[in-house]
């Protein structure tokens, strides 16, 4: 977990050379409830860093997933779509949600490290 | 110390079209993120209406779209979660288009409050609600859905919301399985009030779910907005 990225949306990214797999945080799953439902991109599309590429349903809420980087879309864990739950089980691992060929590493400069996203989850609980 | 949070009420009336109301919505999420807007909450009734959620499950509409064109109803695809459901006229709608993100909420515990607002009105009437079981989302009377939720949750502003059956034509639901659970009723606030409690308008009704709303969301300041 420590050599992840995150987003302040709460997705991670873990990036290992010119690929990156990406998925939401043990936060973002607790914060959304059993999740029934993940709605894939398909392989080749293009996503940007910060905009919308899927969405997952839980508790009658759709929360659409925003990509932490920029780049194209090489694979899509399809196991999610007979498992939904595994984002909830094993958010960093068996429950991953896309893969994507890294258009600029630069853009991992825009996202938070491990201590500085656990430091933000904080500050967001502390909100109400 | 309490943030002050303020939202703006907008009123839609009672025969608000579904399209027009998604549109309306989508403009207004969308100035919600630019922060060009306050928090804000839509109340209406629409026609009647039957919409799908985002999974689109249409196995849980029992009669072919035309015949539900004839009954004059009209059919709606959306982005919202949630299965299928039935909106019209005496049922109360809430549509909150608000920044949860300011809230520190998730959607979980956004969910949780609108059931929360639904139930705190249904007692104002003396009926006892209370949420589902697990993974039976809405507000319930006993084993009776008296009020559904859908939202759809896109960078941290929600849209569409709530449904509260004040006392609609409870027959529309028979064309569909609500909600996808098979085995059990749909009620309304007029069929669970006891014998004499008489209902005031729904116009009070809705004021009055609009303010359990602000309650529980914990907003200081409600400004209502003259308008259509």
């Amino acid at each position: 977990l420590k050599d992840l990225k995150y987003a302040d949306s709460h997705e991670w990214v873990k990036v290992e050379g010119n690929s990156a797999t990406i998925g939401i945080t043990d936060h973002a799953q607790d914060h959304l409830g059993d999740v029934v439902y993940v709605e894939l991109p398909e392989a080749g599309t293009e996503v940007t860093q910060g905009d919308s590429f899927g969405a997952v349903e839980s508790v009658k809420a759709t929360s659409d997933i925003n990509s932490p980087i920029s780049g194209k879309v090489v694979e899509v864990n399809s196991k999610l779509n007979e498992s939904p739950g595994l984002v909830n089980a094993s958010p960093y691992e068996n429950g991953w949600i896309i893969k994507v060929e890294i258009a600029t590493s630069d853009e991992l400069n825009n996202l938070m490290d491990s201590e500085k996203y656990s430091k933000f989850c904080e500050e967001e609980d502390a909100k109400h | 110390m309490r943030v002050p949070r303020t939202i703006e009420i907008r009123k839609m009336g009672n025969l608000f079209n579904y399209s027009d109301a998604l549109k309306l919505q989508e403009k207004l999420a969308s100035d919600r993120k630019m922060n060009k807007i306050t928090d804000t909450l839509l109340s209406l009734q629409h026609p009647p209406t039957y919409t799908l959620g985002k999974r689109r499950t249409d196995h849980n509409i029992l009669v072919p779209e035309c015949e539900l064109k004839s009954m004059g109803a009209e059919l709606h695809y959306t982005q919202r979660g949630g299965d299928v459901t039935f909106h019209g006229p005496r049922q109360a709608i809430l549509y909150p288009i608000i920044s949860l993100r300011e809230f520190g909420l998730g959607a979980r515990k956004y969910v949780e409050n609108l059931e929360l607002t639904m139930i705190e009105l249904a007692s104002l009437y003396g009926v006892k609600a209370s949420v589902g079981r697990k993974c039976e989302t809405g507000v319930w009377v006993g084993e009776r859905k008296i009020g559904a939720i859908g939202v759809r949750i896109s960078s941290g502003i929600t849209s569409h919301g709530l449904a509260f059956n004040i006392d609609p034509d409870l027959s529309y639901f028979k064309h569909i399985v609500p909600c996808g659970i098979a085995d059990k009723e749909v009620t309304s606030l007029q069929r669970e009030v006891k014998q004499e409690v008489l209902l005031p308008s729904d116009e009070l009704i809705q004021d009055q779910l609009i303010s359990c709303f602000a309650k529980i969301f914990g907003y200081t300041n409600v400004v209502s907005r003259n308008n259509s």
